[in-house]
Formats: C-alpha cells, structure tokens, sequence
C-alpha cells in the first residue's frame, strides 16, 4: 500500500485510541445505545397487556382470562375491537381469540381452535407471552376436563405480528445501525478533516507533496475501517441481545455496509470542504442527518408522504442503506430489491466522491 | 573570483489580492544559495503570504516566482520536495509523541524508515534534542516545541528552507540557539528564508527586504541599508548628568541643517548641512559630549516602515 496512505492510517488510529472519550464514543455508546432501545421493552416479561375476546357466556374462555389476570403476569389491555388493530396499535400485546360459537362448546363437541395473534417486535419477550400464556390454557382446561387429553383436539394457532410503528427491538436494530453508522462517518470524517485546518496540521499535509487523492483516501480510509469495526460490533450485539435472525449470508450485510459508509463519509469529506470550523462541521452533518433519518422510512413509511418529498428521500443514502439492512437481517432474500438499493448506493457513493474530490483544494486561500 | 552562486528564489511581480484587498503587491527579489534571506514587516505586511506563494500553498493572481528553476505556476509537486517550510503557526500534532511526529511527516514524502532513523539522529543532535523521542509533543516546553517543527520542516533535507516568525515567542537565550542554528544550515549550503519581528535577528541575515502594506520598500544588506536609510552622518549627544532640558530645547536648528530628536536623556541628530551645523556645534557647551554613532536597524526600520521619525 501507498506509503503516505498507510502512515495516515496510523496516525489516525494513534489518535483515535490515545483519545478515551472517543473510544468511548466509537465503541461503548453504540452498544448502549442499542441495548437501550431494546432492552427498556424487552428485559422484564411481566405487565404484558392481554386482551381475550369470547362470547358471552363462554365460561372456559373466561376462566382462562381470569387465571391469566390472576397469575400476575399479564394486565388487561385497554380497548377492544379488531384484534390486528390492538396488536397494531401497541393496546395489546397479545389477543386472544375463542372460537366463534364458545371455547366450552367447541371443546365439547370434538375440537376447536384459539387463535392467538402476538406481537413480536421483540423476540424475547415474545417468547416469553408465549410460554405463559400456553402454560395458562393447558392449565384451566387440565382443570376442566382432567379425565380427557386435550392435546389433539384443541388447536392454539399463534400468529405473531410485527408492531409496524417499530415501537421495540430487533425490528429497531436496522435503524440503530443506520443512525450510528451515518453519526460515525458523517460527523468524524467531516470534523477530522476540519481539524486539521483548524489546529493548522493542514498546512502539514499540503507542505509536502502529495496528491489530493492521497490526503482523501488518508484522511477517510481510517474511518472507513473503524466504521465497518463498529458495524460488526453493533451486528453481535443485535444478534447476543436480540436474537437478531440475520436472514442473509455475512457478505451481503457487508457489501451494503461497506457501500453506505462510503456513501456517507464522502459526504462528510463533502461537508468538511464547506467548513471552516469544527462547529460549523458538526452543523454540517446534523443539517444532513436530520433531514436523512426523517426521509429514511424509519419512522414513518415514505410512501405517504408529498411527491415533492418522495423525490428528495430517493437522494437519500440511509433510505437505501435501511431498505437493505430490514432486507438482509429481518427478511432475507429478495435479489431484486438488494442489488437495486446497492446500485442505488453505488451511484451516491460515486457522485459523493467525485464532488468532494472537485472541491477539495490543497491551497489556504 | 569564483562563480557567483545560483538564484535558488526568483521573484518577479508577484501580486495576490484577496477579494479586493492587495495582500502582496507586485514584489520583486531574489535569494542567492546559501543565503540568510530576513523578511521584516509589520504585522499583516504580506510576510507569511509570500512564503506561502513560494511553497505553493497559496496560488497568486499576478506574476512568476521559481524555486530552484521551477515556476510556481508549473510544478507546485516538485517544488514542495526541495523546500522545507515551519509554518508560523504550530503544526506539530500535540497528541503524537515526537517520533509519531516525524514518522508521519516521513511517511508524506515517502521517505524510508532506515532513512527515517538515521536522519532522526542527525536532526536530534543537529537540534540539540535531548528528551526521550516518545514523549507527547504537548508535553515539550515552547522552544523544544519549536526544535522539532524545525526538525519536522527539514526532515527531507531540503535546499531551501521558509522558516515564518520561527522565534516568536521564544524566550531570548532560545531566539539566540535557534539562529546558531539558522546559521550552521546556512554554512552547510542551505538558503535559509526567513521572516522575523526581531531586529537584532534581522542583523544576522545576509541581507533583508523590508515590507510595508505588501510592497517591499527597501531590500539590501544590514549595513547598506543603514547607509542608504541614513545617507548624512547621524551623530548623539550625551548632556551631562543633571543638565536642565532647556539648553538643548532652546537650541533652534534650522531643519535644512540638522534635524534633532530626543532619544531618552541623549538626542540624535541627522546632519543635514555639515558646514552650517559645524557653526552650531561649536556653541555646545565642553561637557555636553558628541559623538559619531551607527544607526541600528531600529532606526531604519522606524525610518522606512513609520515614516521618517522627524
Ligand atoms: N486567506 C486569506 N484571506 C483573506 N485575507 C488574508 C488571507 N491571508 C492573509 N490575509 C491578509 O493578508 C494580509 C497579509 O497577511 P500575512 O499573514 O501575510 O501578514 P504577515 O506579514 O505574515 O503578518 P504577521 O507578522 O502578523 O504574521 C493581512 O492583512 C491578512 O489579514
Ligand atoms: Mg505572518
């Protein structure tokens, strides 16, 4: 490798590992981060808001609620109506649903069904609903008919849903790893390079003779590096905690990590070369990452929003890099839809690039 | 006589405007080899500007300048390989130790590691650096600070060497070891460029250009400048102890003839008409003494920078 290069490498990560707060930064606060949003919803299984829906007088579908209410575990959810809608809407976390003409009848003439409907933004806790609230039904009705064995007559068909307000965890994760990716390179990158400029070291670069390639690619490489370091760590995080189901092969999740962070540290070089401040640069960023995570899907879906607004999010890296990761680690699969977005990505990585070459100058004036 | 050494700076019309203000205003000059070339001006005379054109750090609107041969316009690559330049400004990392230092400096221009060591040896002991090479830069007081830029600046052995204000703020015995040093480079062939707001610095150099509001007013050697600053024979007079000022402010001479300034208790007089002021001369009382003195480059510099101080 390039002389001048390797030495910006590692003088880069000299400074980076000799300054604590930013080891901190890069690679303690992530994790927390991402164990924050989950884990506040997902670590204790208690309070689960139950909804059941029977008809009146159906007294074994009520016993079950009863004792459900009773075990402490579970609290009434607020609402009723369509059960979809209460799952939806985070009212409850799981309904359950007797059959139409009553449990008790059901059962009594030779089978039925429960359906359970759970929400399962959060795997663990999931889980977790699960298990309590099979245990509970087994229980009630062992009491009920202790002389019979139930097992191949009743039917619990549980249907997890997904909470698509992304109210918890795992479903979070693409998110947070966007978030953290874009902080990471588009805030470090612009404001090392500033910097320099600030505390005058530039002048040390552009003394001695080298390329403008050679003081980008020197300058940026080392984020590039910490940024996919870091983008691994949050990855065993997301998988520990979460139990993250990675429905796709490693190098996918690379290859679109690996485009994004390219994306958006060209953006930061970008940034840096309209900069004269760290502040300004810190500015900078922020003014780029709102706009970008508001017009990245995660929070709302885009397809409801302006057409005028639709055309700016299509500019925006995080909505492609956020499409690939809910694609790559939820869902898994459609070819389709990942070598487009990483086309996508490609081409803003390309144009980042070309623009932050064209405006960066060696000279002071 | 043997050669006359190269022109290793060649300046001609060099201008750079920022926005509409004129920063440099079409200088011209030129550095032989192995010269001690002073820059004096004012704060905001242009001084650093023009070192930085010359590196290539700044690219100027009007005029040529080469640096060994290269045009400015032409080559700024091959340029920034034969001149070593210490900012004014500190541009040391302060959180890299000095070895990391100069390593990455190395590593700009591509220079070996063995190489890399031996000339850390000799530039520690040409500089006179004692401290372990793994110490953090902001750990090193100002002048070592200073050694090392230096050190740093000329790590590639350059021909030419820019060094802007490299004494600022140094204490006095450090501003004097750093020009042996100036002086030893300028033995071993180097041309050393050099700016300063210090006049007993400016002394040393082999000659000096004077710059005001980006145009220089006067370029020559330390003794011709004075000369030609100070044409007519500048003399003092001493009062004796305890005399009344009143004598000396009763004393009415005819600006044509000599112009008299107070200068502390004592007063310099430019001779102006060496006839008429020998009439005047005479009427000075015996112990009122008189002498020839030398201008110091204070006096020019108040001179052809402030004005004529009469
Ligand atoms: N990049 C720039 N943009 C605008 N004006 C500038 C720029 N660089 C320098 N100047 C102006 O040009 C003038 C000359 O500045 P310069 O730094 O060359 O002076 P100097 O002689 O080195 O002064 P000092 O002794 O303070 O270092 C100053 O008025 C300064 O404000
Ligand atoms: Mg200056």
């Amino acid at each position: 490798m390039n002389q001048t290069i390797r030495g910006f490498i590692k003088k880069e990560f000299i400074q980076v590992f000799r300054d604590k707060r930013m080891l901190v930064l890069l690679f303690i606060a992530p994790i927390i981060q991402l164990t924050l949003f989950g884990y506040a919803i997902s670590n204790e299984v208690r309070n689960i808001r139950l909804a059941v829906q029977f008809q009146p007088g159906d007294s074994m579908a009520r016993h079950i609620e009863e004792r459900a209410l009773a075990s402490g575990w579970f609290v009434p959810a607020t609402g009723e109506g369509d059960p979809f809608v209460l799952v939806q809407s985070g009212r409850a976390e799981v309904v359950l649903v007797a059959p139409p003409k009553g449990l008790t009848t059901a059962l009594r003439s030779g089978g039925g069904e429960i359906q359970v409907l759970l929400d399962a933004t959060n795997m663990i806790r999931a889980r977790g609903i699960e298990q309590y609230l099979q245990a509970i039904i087994w229980e009630v009705l062992a009491g009920e008919f202790p002389q019979q064995d139930l097992k191949p007559v009743l039917n619990i068909n549980t249907r997890v849903l997904y909470n698509p307000a992304m109210k918890t965890s795992y479903f979070l994760v693409p998110g947070v790893m966007v978030v953290l990716m874009c902080l990471l390179t588009v805030i470090m990158t612009s404001m090392s390079i500033v910097r320099e400029r600030e505390i005058g070291t530039f002048e040390t670069l552009v003394t001695a003779p080298v390329r403008n390639w050679e003081i980008l690619l020197g300058k940026t490489l080392p984020f590039v590096i910490l940024a996919l370091v870091q983008v691994t760590l949050i990855l065993i995080a997301a998988v520990l905690i979460f139990g993250l189901p990675m429905q796709s092969p490693l190098w996918k999740f690379y290859l679109a990590a690996f485009m994004f962070i390219c994306t958006t540290v060209a953006i930061g070089t970008m940034i840096s070369t309209m900069s004269r401040t760290q502040q300004q640069a810190m500015m900078g960023s922020f003014l780029f990452m709102f706009p970008g995570i508001l017009l990245s899907g995660m929070m709302f879906p885009l397809e409801n929003m302006p057409k005028a607004i639709m055309g700016i999010a299509y500019l925006n890296p995080l909505k492609y890099f956020l499409t690939l990761l809910r694609n790559i680690l939820l869902k898994g699969g459609d070819d389709w839809v990942f070598w487009s977005n990483l086309g996508a990505l490609a081409l803003l990585a390309v144009v980042a690039m070309a623009f932050s070459f064209n405006r960066f100058k060696q000279t002071l004036n | 006589m043997s050669k006359a050494p190269p022109l290793v700076v060649d300046v001609q019309d060099l201008t750079i405007r920022f926005g509409s203000f004129v920063a440099v205003n079409r200088i011209s000059f030129s550095v032989k080899q192995g010269e001690i070339f002073g820059f004096l001006g004012a704060n905001g005379a242009g001084k650093t500007t023009t070192i930085r054109m010359l590196c290539g750090l700044l690219i100027p609107n009007e005029g040529e300048a080469y640096i060994s041969g290269i045009s400015i316009h032409q080559d700024v690559q091959a340029i920034k390989t034969k001149v070593g330049y210490m900012s004014q400004h500190f541009t040391l990392y302060n959180d890299l130790t000095v070895a990391e230092n100069l390593a990455f400096a190395a590593d700009l221009r591509k220079l070996e590691e063995t190489a890399l060591e031996k000339r850390k040896k000799e530039l520690f002991q040409f500089v006179d650096f004692t401290y372990p090479e793994k110490i953090l830069v902001k750990n090193l007081p100002g002048g070592v600070k200073q050694q090392i830029s230096l050190a740093t600046a000329i790590l590639h052995d350059p021909d030419i060497i820019f060094l802007d204000e490299p004494t600022a703020g140094v204490a006095p015995l450090v501003r004097a070891k750093f020009w042996k040093l100036i002086n030893k480079l300028a033995r071993a062939g180097k041309t050393v460029f050099v700016t300063t707001h210090y006049l007993d610095e400016a002394e040393q150099c082999d000659r000096i250009a004077l710059m005001r509001d980006g145009e220089i007013i006067a370029l020559d050697t330390p003794k011709k400048l004075k000369q030609k600053t100070f044409p007519e024979p500048l003399l003092e007079i001493e009062p004796p102890l305890g005399a009344s000022r009143s004598w000396m402010d009763k004393l009415k001479v005819d600006p044509k003839i000599a112009v008299i300034q107070a200068y502390g208790r004592r007063y310099h007089v430019l001779v102006k008409n060496g006839k008429e002021w020998k009439k005047i001369s005479r009427k000075l009382p015996r112990d009122y003494l008189l002498r020839k003195i030398q201008p110091s480059l204070e006096d020019v510099f108040i001179r052809q920078v402030e004005g004529d101080p009469a």
